[in-house]
């Protein structure tokens, strides 16, 4: 594995097509070779809804990735969301064989089958299934029982699923361009890997992706993912609450909330903003900033409700991670703050060598999370006999940390 | 103020007076009983219908009628209807004196079963016969559940229209949706019976709580006209300073209203406001100012007040409409340019016994009547069987109604007798399009002939006596065909005319508007009335009768405005609110 390998990372967003191709060197470094985007048509709450036209921007991201990157590309790894994506928990436990002392990787194979075994609707496939922790003869959170001597072996799966044909709708999507696509990743689970260091996740964070359409969550603690989940309420949501209320061309309303509105309420002065065109309309301030409250404080309220009832809120260590193109918005992280009563910095992904100004933005988290993601992946890959199965590549990344 | 006495009004605010009862036929009907016995119900008798007679034990209804007791053995059908219909014949004669007390039923049901879609269009039947005015509140299964007891649920649901005055159907795919995406199933289903017996609930309690201005059953039937297709139903109850505001937000908040958005399509709404002695006028004031912000200017409201001193301190708000279809709109269009017949046509439940309404002669009528004759019932085959009564071989010249009880037939000859003495020569009788709630059996009338067939009465048909006046006509008696329908109507009516005086003496009191299209709810209505008679234009408007049809059978709500680009997308429902509405304009509501 010394050569270097060169991966690619697509996410069809609700605002933008991003693709990114970064090369993974032989020492684990990556470089990031190319990025095409475009803004996106045809996506809304981060779903495609109109294939054609997101062809359309996907093949003209692909040509400037390219272009870019001096790389051809066949293979993506896609990034998938939207509201029908759940996530539960759910444990398997099995009893080792009695004259078999030691736990074998077969056995986690085994219990792994049985934590994965939860019914699930039936229009409904996996997207992960994310270990958290082994419990052997009630011994908690062990990262890798193999070897260790046994009789109960129980394991806690984090399982993200959705409605499948709305999966297959995007890879559908993606294939006739054409592109093959490698796998698929549930956004968060991409952003994570470059906006949460191990530290974060171990000591416990919750990542709040918001873009486009969606705001997709991610929460960790004691290194495995507990919670995830999709809102389905985006930027294009607030935009939407301005064009609406104030009752102003979509257009002028996005302006007005990327150079004017805030979040918060406070700290605010109540001046007249001039809406951009002919007309001259006038907006007050107070008004636009109430809006854009309204909605943020509502859309964090409903990420904020399950975390708090499942009591995750109070094991965030290093708080909460606020990325994605609508955390760039003024006042939002103070707002997060008041809401979840838990530290908040917005935070793009870590350093890695290539553009620099594309890692601090935080609306590249995801495409650029899918390349680290596939490292890892690929990283088990020769560790891994004849056993593994494809779908077990997750272990490692969240499991392991430990 | 001038002091009265309100009972002066005529009116009866003693529930048991009146005779109301609410039956609960088969598993889902027991459950929503039990709700309702929960939630304290003194208003009514609570009467649980089962096969299944340990299910039936468990009830805590104070009535309880074991169906097919011989027959099933205290067994359950195992969800066939046939068995369900048996077993509903075997204790015909208990339900019938169990009936026969009230003057208005509640039936609520879930259809799908054996039970449940075997006995309840039984009890519909005999109910009606027994002239009591009938309301059913059907819960339609999940998909989930399979095309076989859909279309299970759908012949009973067909046959159930025929007979009920009001049917509401609730879709529990729907209600799933709407209430608990995530909960479990115990609460999912809980809420859902909750909302079906506070459906009934308030129902009752609009009618018959003391009004000082009152809201009557032909407002009620107005609010819920049926050839609007989807009922929409909130209920809201607060205490304390603010309650006018938060009482009307509850029931606004019901799902089935989505907010109160959907109020801007109907064409009347019926609100009633209610609460203890110390509702002050403001606070009604201030509730109906709100309501009006919500509905559209051509809609009629239908308003109520009263004070209940059970209330206490609470203010409750009770919001009944229903809404058209898009079918249906379209078809009222095409009822609306025939001119003569179109504002008692429009009307699906307003009563159809009342002869009057097939009298109308229009030229329309005439021309369509030779060119459908009959092959085409409606319903489509794939949906549900025709019944075998629909004959086929008698079309060209009777198109019979279709009828469970094969009883109710009179012979054809009996038919013919009575159009040849009125000396009819057109022929032919065609199944008709129906306001979508109920479809009702209908004839094609032709504008000579007519005897509209209108179901549990049908035998009626055959006594060619001269029509005794009854109830007092919104319209003067005019031609035989009048006369023959009047026939018809006999046996129901002499059985009803008490309760048409009540309803009708309730009026007196009361303040409202009338919607041109609604003429026939005018003055005294004979609640325990058929679904009306339409005369088919021709096959297009059956088809949108038909499309009509299938709509009602969803309580849909509609992506409404206010969505701004998301409009067409899947609404995000997250606790009954739609977040794709900007948060700024739900919150300031």
């Amino acid at each position: 594995m010394a050569a270097s390998n060169i991966y690619v990372g697509l996410e069809i967003g609700t605002s933008k097509v991003c693709m990114v191709v970064g090369e993974v060197r032989g020492d684990g470094a990556i470089k990031i070779l190319g990025v095409g985007q475009h803004p996106s048509a045809g996506v809304r709450k981060g779903e495609i809804v109109d294939p054609e036209t997101v062809q359309t921007c996907l093949h003209d991201a692909l040509m400037r990735a390219e272009e870019r990157s001096n790389v051809e590309v066949n293979t993506v790894f896609l990034a998938v969301t939207g509201s029908h994506v759940q996530s539960l928990n759910n444990r398997g436990t099995i009893r080792v064989a009695d004259e078999q002392m030691e736990i074998t990787p077969e056995d986690l194979e085994e219990v792994k089958k049985i934590a994965r075994d939860v019914p699930l609707p039936k229009e409904n496939g996996y997207i992960h299934s994310i270990i958290q922790h082994y419990y052997v003869d009630g011994q908690d959170k062990i990262p890798n029982p193999v070897g260790m001597l046994g009789q109960k072996l129980e394991a806690d799966y984090h399982i993200i699923h959705g409605v499948k044909t709305r999966i297959q709708n995007a890879i559908k999507c993606v294939r006739e361009v054409p592109l093959e696509v490698e796998d698929i990743v549930f956004s968060p689970v991409a952003a994570a890997q470059v906006v949460l260091n191990r530290e974060a996740k171990n000591e416990g964070a919750l990542l709040i992706d918001i873009g486009g359409g969606t705001t997709d969550y991610i929460c960790f603690i004691d290194g495995a993912v507990v919670a995830s989940g999709c809102v389905p309420i985006g930027g294009d949501h607030i935009t939407n609450d301005i064009a609406l209320v104030l009752k102003i061309p979509l257009a002028r309303a996005e302006k007005l909330k990327v150079n004017h509105g805030s979040a918060s309420l406070r700290g605010m002065i109540d001046v007249d903003i001039t809406v951009e065109g002919e007309s001259g309309k006038k907006v007050s301030q107070e008004l636009l900033n109430q809006i854009m409250n309204a909605r943020v404080t509502e859309l964090l309220s409903v990420v904020h409700e399950p975390l708090a009832k499942a009591g995750y809120l109070s094991r965030l260590g290093k708080g909460i991670f606020l990325t994605g193109g609508s955390s760039l918005m003024k006042g939002i992280a103070d707002l997060t703050e008041e809401i979840f009563g838990i530290p908040v910095q917005k935070s793009g992904s870590a350093a890695m060598s290539g553009p620099s100004t594309l890692f601090e933005n935080p609306q590249y988290a995801t495409p650029v999370g899918l390349i680290r993601y596939a490292q890892l992946l690929d990283e088990q890959k020769p560790k891994r006999g004849a056993f593994s199965k494809l779908g077990e590549k997750l272990e490692k990344i969240f499991g392991g940390g430990k | 103020m001038i002091e009265y006495h309100q009972a002066e009004q005529g009116e009866f605010s003693d529930t048991s007076e009146f005779g109301v009862k609410v039956i609960g036929i088969g598993g889902a009907g027991a459950n929503v009983l039990d709700r309702m016995a929960l939630e304290g119900s003194d208003d009514a008798e609570l009467l649980t219908l089962n096969t299944d007679v340990r299910a039936l034990s468990t009830s805590v209804s104070s009535q309880k009628i074991q169906l097919g007791a011989t027959l099933l053995k205290g067994m359950g059908t195992g969800g066939d209807p046939t068995l369900g219909k048996q077993a509903a014949i075997e204790a015909v004669d208990e339900i019938r004196k169990a009936v026969r007390s009230s003057k208005m039923v509640f039936v609520c049901v879930g259809l799908g079963g054996g039970t449940g879609s075997g006995a309840a269009p039984e009890v519909c039947r005999i109910a009606r016969e027994e002239g009591v005015f009938l309301v059913v509140f059907a819960t339609m299964p999940f998909s989930f559940e399979g095309e076989r007891r859909m279309g299970q649920a759908r012949t009973a649901l067909e046959q159930i229209s025929r007979y009920a005055n009001a049917v509401i159907t609730f879709d529990n795919d729907r209600m799933g949706e709407l209430i608990v995406p995530k909960d479990g199933v115990a609460q999912a289903f809980a809420a859902a019976d909750k909302i079906i017996s506070q459906s009934i609930r308030a129902t009752m309690n609009v009618v018959f709580r003391p009004g000082i201005i009152r809201i009557g059953m032909d407002d009620l039937l107005s609010a819920l006209d049926a050839d609007d297709s989807r009922c929409l139903f909130g209920y809201g109850v607060a205490k304390g300073d603010n309650r006018s505001h938060e009482a009307l937000e509850q029931a606004l908040k019901c799902p089935l209203l989505d907010r109160g958005k959907l109020l801007n399509e109907a064409r009347s709404v019926l609100v009633q406001v209610a609460g203890g002695d110390t509702m002050t006028l403001f606070e009604v004031q201030l509730v109906m100012e709100e309501v009006a912000k919500h509905v559209g200017k051509q809609t009629q409201i239908l308003f109520g007040t009263g004070t209940d001193k059970r209330l206490g301190n609470s203010l409750t708000v009770t919001i009944i409409s229903s809404i058209a279809g898009p079918a249906a709109s379209s078809m009222r269009a095409a009822q609306a340019e025939e001119e003569s017949a179109a504002p008692a046509i429009s009307l699906g439940m307003a009563p159809a016994s009342q002869p009057e309404l097939t009298q109308p002669i229009r030229p329309v009528a005439i021309a369509a009547a030779p060119v459908a004759p009959v092959p085409a019932p409606i319903p489509p085959v794939e949906e549900y069987e025709p019944e075998p009564e629909m004959v086929v071989e008698e079309a060209p010249v009777f198109e019979p109604e279709p009828v469970d009880d094969a009883s109710v037939f009179e012979p054809l000859e009996e038919f013919e007798e009575v159009v040849a003495e009125e000396e009819v020569a057109v022929p032919s009788y065609a199944p008709d399009p129906v306001p979508p709630l109920h479809r009702a059996p209908v004839f094609q009338a032709d504008p000579d002939e007519v005897p509209e067939l209108v179901n549990p009465i049908a035998r009626a048909m055959a006594v060619p006596a001269e029509p005794a006046p009854l109830s007092p006509p919104p319209f003067p008696p005019q031609s035989h065909t009048n006369e023959v329908a009047r026939v018809e109507a006999l046996t129901e009516s002499s059985q009803k005319i008490t309760l048409t005086r009540v309803v009708g003496s309730g009026n007196t009191g009361r303040i409202k508007t009338r919607d041109p299209l609604a003429p026939a709810l005018d003055g005294p209505v004979l609640p325990p009335a058929k679904p009306p008679v339409i005369p088919s234009h021709d096959a297009a408007a059956a088809e949108l009768s038909e499309e009509a049809r299938q709509q009602q059978e969803l309580l849909q709500l509609d992506p409404v405005a206010g969505r701004g680009r998301f409009a067409k997308t899947d609404p995000t429902i997250v606790d009954g609110e739609d977040l794709d509405v900007p948060t700024f304009l739900r919150k300031k509501r």
